[in-house]
């Protein structure tokens, strides 16, 4: 190597921590800003977000769905990838899990902002009630957590026991049989991590579909639907969050590759809008017009679910994906897969704003809000929801967070396999 | 009996031994005597110095689309009231929603929530087909005070936990009515055990036509309607 070569590579390292202490400052601020602003809350109450007895569930329940979603995604990615020998994952496998693991620490501690009495939180391990699907998926989340976390440790522990890296917890044996036995464990536990992520993110629904108070919701394809949407944003974050890694050299794979996880984001984009068909055209045929169904078409909801869910984040990115040659420029791969997170977080929120607007006896004046009305009713027959400027900062402090632990994780953890060692290649897939 | 040195109302505390053997504690409501008054719900208030904003208890107008409006065309105009409390139902969802049993089934019936082990995850109000039951968004703020109201001795609540009717609770257990059904001015709310079949609730529901709120929820609701003499339909029988 040259001395200028050498030089411009030492610049170029200089630049990148300068922009990535930049990075973890904006993410701490955030952070700080969001843990503020939920201090706040916790002394005012939930007043202060525009949740109220009509609309009794907002911004953290949507984020958390998002969240576990992203999750479950992940990491059945990374291991159906593991389970079926799809060799071509192996590069992004560590990375997945990853990603995995921080979401669904992220999606447990989503839950505490939007608890009425968070100091009472330990009540759900000290008095829980098993016949509640919150508990279901209180325990399956904590599985699941673990579950991931030995996943990231098994896959990365002995890079780290080769670095002398604390990180690597006891293991010191670096040699390949060991190495071997790793691999047989992690394919092993792959057999266990695919049904759990796929039961976290049932459980998570079911704690709407199994319902019947609420019409739009109570519905058996309940599971199916958020399992596909997992699929969707999972792979869609992955797919970013991997070129993003790529650009700063923690991770190398070709863009045969992305293109690769492209097609694979097309077809589970085509399920995801089978299942929301499925969904609407059953609410829809009978032809009883109060059916939540109903409102998705028309007046205030119409934008959310045929602008941003339907067209935006489903039918564009599959479009985009369907055609082998925009699947070979990661920019246009990239661009689904933003489309596709913006669609399955507006998916979330429809779900939640429309499954809940109405009061459910329609009978005049309607549901107590349960704070006094400045103006006009102290109740309401139907409500439109916009978290609160309030609401929006606890979640961006959360999503900092994550963004946080990932970085963290990107620059500790070794996420490049042995084998697929320096450079990368560029050839096209 | 109130508390030591206060007056006794004779009306209000009249003691009902019958209702302290109660295995399913329901409520029957007339609808050919409701007149769509509120004494209900403002009684209900002063018993359970329920915060402002809050309801245990609404009057939902069973006409046009907004409150006291008739349905209909005049002259053929139609108008009855639904006053409406947690149905203490049979098959309660919201008791199993509830993810650490802070809302529970009492062994006479009633449906309550312990406010001390609530975690304010809302989950209940979610389960509920009747939006029946209240979240405490704020700290609850009573206005008159809760000590200057001379009847009601429910525990305050902290701000974060949901509540909801208890059926009076704390009045039951002394053999007495819940306040709303003492209050009506009209007696269009009748209490009692529909496991018993002598009581008054089970005769009414035997004589008189009724309905339930959602049956096809299954839920079972404790609480029943009489109804009207006269279908209450635009451009029935008046």
């Amino acid at each position: 190597m040259s001395a200028a070569s050498a030089e411009h590579v030492g610049a170029r390292r200089a630049g990148t921590s300068r922009g990535l202490a930049a990075w973890l400052i904006v993410l701490v601020a955030v952070l700080a800003a969001g843990v503020g602003v939920w201090i706040y809350q916790y002394i005012r109450g939930l007043q202060i977000t525009h949740m109220r007895d009509n609309v009794i569930w907002g911004l953290y329940i949507i984020t958390f769905m998002y969240l576990v979603g992203l999750s479950a995604g992940g990491l059945i990615v990374a291991s159906s990838g593991r389970l079926f020998g799809v060799e071509r994952f192996k590069p992004i496998v560590r990375l997945a899990v990853l990603e995995a693991t921080v979401a669904i620490a992220m999606a447990a501690v989503m839950i505490l902002p939007d608890l009425g009495r968070v100091d009472r939180v330990l009540n759900l391990f000290i008095h829980p009630h098993f016949l509640s699907p919150m508990i279901w998926d209180v325990t399956v989340i904590l599985i699941y957590l673990v579950l991931s976390l030995t996943y990231v440790w098994l896959y990365t522990r002995r890079d780290l026991a080769a670095r002398g890296s604390w990180l690597a917890l006891g293991t010191r044996d670096t040699s390949e049989a060991a190495r071997a036995r790793d691999e047989r464990t992690t394919y092993r536990l792959a057999w266990v991590a695919l049904p759990a992520a796929v039961l976290v993110h049932s459980i998570t629904a079911w704690i709407f579909g199994l319902q019947i108070s609420r019409g739009f919701w109570y519905s058996s394809i309940m599971p199916p639907l958020f399992v596909t949407s997992a699929l969707v944003s999972g792979l869609a974050l992955v797919i970013i969050l991997a070129l993003v890694v790529r650009r700063f050299e923690r991770i190398s794979f070709d863009n045969g590759l992305v293109s690769y996880l492209g097609g694979m984001l097309a077809v589970f984009v085509a399920v995801e809008g089978f299942l929301v068909f499925c969904e609407v055209l059953a609410g829809y045929y009978p032809g009883v017009t109060t059916d939540a169904s109903r409102q998705l078409f028309t007046g205030r909801y119409g934008p959310g679910f045929l602008g941003v869910e339907v067209t935006a984040g489903l039918i564009v990115p599959f479009i985009l994906m369907a055609f082998a040659s925009l699947r070979r420029r990661p920019a246009i791969v990239a661009l689904a897969s933003v489309l596709a997170l913006i669609g399955i977080y507006a998916h979330r929120g429809n779900l939640i704003v429309i499954g809940l607007g109405k009061a459910p006896i329609q009978l005049a004046p309607g549901t107590p809000l349960g704070t006094p009305q400045a103006s006009g009713s102290d109740f309401a027959m139907s409500s439109v929801y916009f978290p609160s400027g309030y609401e929006i900062v606890i979640v961006a402090g959360m999503f900092a967070l994550a963004a946080l632990l990932f970085t963290i994780g990107v620059w500790v953890l070794p996420l490049k396999e042995k084998g697929h060692g320096a450079g990368g290649s560029q050839a096209d897939g | 009996m109130t508390a030591e040195g206060a007056t006794t109302y004779p009306g209000i505390d009249e003691v009902h031994p019958d209702l302290l053997k109660a295995t399913r504690l329901g409520m029957v409501i007339d609808q050919q005597k409701c007149i769509g008054c509120w004494t209900c719900s403002v009684a209900c208030k002063e018993e359970n110095d329920v915060g402002i904003g809050l309801y245990w208890l609404r009057v939902l107008t069973v006409g046009g689309d907004n409150i006291d409006v008739p349905s209909g065309t005049f002259p053929d105009l139609a108008l009855e009231y639904q006053s409406t409390n947690c149905f203490h139902c049979d098959n309660p969802p919201c008791v199993k929603a509830c993810p650490v049993s802070a809302t529970y089934k009492m062994p006479n019936g009633i449906v309550t929530v312990n406010w001390d082990r609530c975690i304010g995850c809302r989950y209940c109000m979610v389960a509920c087909p009747y939006d029946n039951r209240v979240f405490n968004w704020r700290k609850p703020v009573q206005d008159p005070p809760a000590s200057l109201v001379e009847v009601g001795n429910v525990p305050p609540r902290p701000k974060g936990v949901v509540e909801k009717c208890t059926f009076c609770e704390h009045r039951v257990a002394k053999g007495l009515e819940p306040r709303c059904v003492v209050a009506c001015p009209v007696g269009a709310r009748v209490f009692g055990d529909l496991d018993d079949p002598n009581s008054e609730v089970s005769t009414l529901l035997r004589e008189r036509p009724s309905y339930v709120v959602f049956p096809e929820k299954g839920t079972k609701p404790s609480v029943h309607y009489l109804m009207r003499f006269s279908p209450n339909v635009a451009g029935g029988e008046s």
